[in-house]
């Protein structure tokens, strides 16, 4: 049967189980819009081409499936950019699809040409440029193969139109038994390595787990909980590791790094041995690399070889996939009731409670803890990236699998509203609620278009500071509260944004939202919560730069 | 901080576009590419790529891991001096006069090189050998009038 070359690749995609595309047309990727609705393949209309990879993203943290997104080429390619390097470090499954001019036009500088392969080759797990129209299935197949085995990430195929216009009944293999080879190894354990690990492991004194987004990645939920249940480990998170263990497991002593729970940061720091899972002792979570743990033997076990010993020096590790590893560790490490380090542990939270550590977020994080009280329990929260970040992934409480979704490595802005349609649109069954704060919300507000027009149906909680508030934060305590720059306050009124793309809102105070949150969580489709909060709301205890993870401080010093 | 030379070997996909990423990699991390072979091997779906480069203590490690995470590398590998053999070639052009010609004879004899091109007073010397060799024979032919050099960079292979 002839085909076109936009034929075969929704096809292709619709075989790999690809069911959605966020997207935005432009004269090179006609081709395929002219062909999604025949291929079943459901397109959702962003209005710029940053929020289609930001909700592909959303979407596969959701469901744990790829997520695709297609733009045209120049701007629309660029456009992507952000959302594709978003995806990268955090490690989402997802193909970006990219517009290109016809391939006699390639390297012209022709109307809307752009090198989107080079312009991405540092952010993109790999890359493909369309050379013929034989060869689209096989790319495709080979394109999501690599994005959703081993350590995840996004793959940019480049599709000049005229190879999206042919027509062909001829379809050429090409193999890529290499990369399979690669992934192959990754499903097999180091059996000595494991054991050892497990010995450590059940003869250390002050064990801990550091967990870290890997196991979220690797759908080991379960397998992650039962190793904790049966060796009563203490465990902290990574902040991309928060909610691959329900946080209210009772081993669990929060986050660490930065923005991380006291608790936590202190008891990695007296511990003897480290088993990290799926974590790359981020410079956010470690600080000081030189000053973290320093009495732990540290081992690792991740899918991705490049992340073991990358920024800290590991004494032992296995590469494979985390489920597979974790199965088989569970078998190894003994029942043990670790009493002496368990009340160590309890003395500690003690001691800090009295100091007056609470979860640090004030108000704010209070409300967030209402408005999770008031959500059915399946919701899933989507944040954007600042204080309403840390306010959330310390309150709200993720009791399942991909609960929250949050922009880790890159710590993009304006991430929240557009990866939380992608969410709702993947999750369907289930209600979304997205966090973010008067700044991240602007970076991306042409989305409520989108949700307007699909009527999806998103409770937005927008802390309105007036300021871009962790920055001020740091201004405050470390630039002798020189607020440069930082200060958003104006004439804007977002109840009337929101009417204008035709949302409803209310405004409430941080402090009386009560009967504001019963109406966004009665109302059907979406709506927009606006929250009043104090300009000095921070977050504490927070590192300073250049400290360590033991050096957190409770407010301003002086 | 101890700086040696590194010779890698690496497998990668005989495809467009794959040296682009492998280079990229040297230069993200802030590292020279002293020299540079690339050519397909036994199977015409594979390249070798050997490649030269100073670095320090954690050059191997930061490169190693950086290039293992392209989908188109299948290899990386470090060659040490002791398990491997290290070639190069060298054509050196020459200029000479008429009292130069049983000098330049006498050389490429003596160090069994060989003159490939010959035309009036221009001619190409061929050499092969490892490094220190073919610099020897450039150093030596250096007096006599050396134009042009062309150095192949190191190719290299593992003695298993």
């Amino acid at each position: 049967m002839e085909r076109s070359g936009a034929e075969i690749l929704l096809q292709t995609l619709k075989e790999a189980g690809v069911e959605h595309i966020f997207g935005y047309p432009g004269a090179n990727t006609l081709p395929v819009h002219d062909c999604l609705e025949e291929s079943r393949i459901r397109h959702f209309l962003v209005r710029h081409e940053q929020a289609a990879a930001h909700a592909a993203d959303g979407y596969a943290r959701a469901t744990g499936k790829i997520g695709v997104c297609l733009a045209t080429s120049g701007p629309g390619a660029t456009n992507l950019v952000t959302g594709i390097a978003t995806a990268y470090m955090d490690s989402t499954p997802m193909i970006a699809l990219t517009g290109q001019v016809t391939t006699n036009l390639l390297g012209s500088d022709a109307f809307q040409e752009t090198d989107i392969i080079g312009i991405t080759m540092p952010i993109t797990k790999h890359s493909f440029l369309l050379t013929n129209e034989n060869e689209i299935a096989a790319t495709v197949r080979e394109a999501v193969h690599i994005a959703t085995t081993g350590r995840p990430g996004p793959v940019l195929i480049d599709m000049p139109r005229d190879i999206l216009a042919k027509r062909t009944n001829s379809e050429e293999q090409h193999n890529f038994e290499i990369s399979d080879s690669k992934a192959a190894l990754l499903s097999d354990p180091d059996r000595r390595q494991l054991q050892q690990i497990a010995r450590y492991l059940n003869a250390a004194e002050k064990p801990v787990l550091i967990i870290g987004g890997g196991v979220k990645l690797a759908s080991a939920f379960i397998e992650m909980t039962n190793v904790i249940t049966k060796g009563k480990i203490p465990f902290v998170t990574t902040m991309m590791g928060i909610g691959s263990v329900a946080s209210t497991n009772g081993f669990n002593l929060g986050f660490i790094g930065t923005h991380g729970n006291d608790l936590a940061n202190r008891i990695v720091h007296q511990s003897d041995f480290i088993l990290a899972i799926g974590a790359r002792f981020s410079d956010r979570s470690t600080s000081v690399i030189e000053e973290f743990a320093p009495l732990a033997k540290i081992a690792q076990i991740d899918v991705d070889p490049t992340s073991i010993g990358k920024n800290i020096k590991t004494d032992m590790s296995v590469i494979c996939d985390i489920k597979v590893a974790l199965d088989e560790l569970i078998t190894l490490i003994d029942d043990k009731e670790r009493s002496d380090w368990w009340s160590r542990i309890k003395n500690e939270r003690i001691q800090l409670k009295k100091n007056g550590s609470a979860n640090g977020c004030g108000p704010a994080g209070d409300l967030i803890e209402q408005v999770q009280e008031a959500m059915p329990e399946k919701t899933i929260a989507v944040t954007d990236v600042g204080l309403n970040q840390i306010w959330t992934v310390r309150s709200w409480k993720v009791g399942i699998p991909r609960g929250l979704i949050t922009s880790g490595g890159m710590g993009t802005m304006g991430f929240s509203v557009p990866a939380a349609m992608g969410a709702k649109i993947g999750a369907s069954d289930r209600e979304v609620v997205v966090f973010t704060g008067d700044g991240g919300f602007f970076m991306n507000i042409q989305e409520l278009a989108t949700i307007s027009s699909y009527n999806l149906p998103l409770k937005i909680v927008v802390f309105n500071n007036g300021h871009l508030g962790m920055i001020r934060q740091i201004q405050d305590l470390f630039y002798n509260s020189r607020f440069r720059d930082s200060c958003l306050a104006g004439k804007i009124d977002i109840s009337q944004i929101s009417k204008g793309f035709g949302i409803p809102s209310e405004k409430v105070s941080v402090r009386n939202a009560g009967e504001g949150i019963q109406r966004m969580t009665g109302t059907d489709g979406p709506f927009i919560l606006e929250v009043l909060v104090d300009e000095d709301n921070y977050v504490y205890p927070i590192i300073p730069p250049g400290r360590s993870n033991m050096e957190m401080i409770y407010g301003r010093s002086d | 901080m101890e700086i040696r030379e590194h010779v890698i070997s690496m497998l990668v996909n005989n495809r467009p576009g794959v040296l682009a990423r492998v280079s990229g990699v040297f230069g993200r991390l802030g590292y020279n590419i002293e020299s540079l072979c690339v050519a397909e091997t036994i199977s015409p779906k594979v390249s070798r790529i050997t490649s030269v480069s100073k670095g320090d203590s954690q050059f191997m490690e930061k490169v190693r891991k950086a290039l293992n995470r392209l989908v188109d590398v299948i290899e990386v590998t470090e060659l040490e001096d002791t398990h491997s053999v290290k070639r190069e070639m060298m054509l050196i052009g020459l200029s000479f006069d008429e009292k130069a010609r049983a000098e330049i004879g006498q050389a490429v004899s003596m160090f069994g090189c060989s003159v490939v091109s010959m035309k009036d007073n221009y001619c190409i010397v061929q050499a092969v050998g490892n490094k220190m060799e073919v610099e020897t024979i450039l150093n030596y032919l250096k007096p006599i009038g050396v134009r042009d050099v062309c150095r192949s960079g190191a190719i290299a292979l593992e003695n298993k």
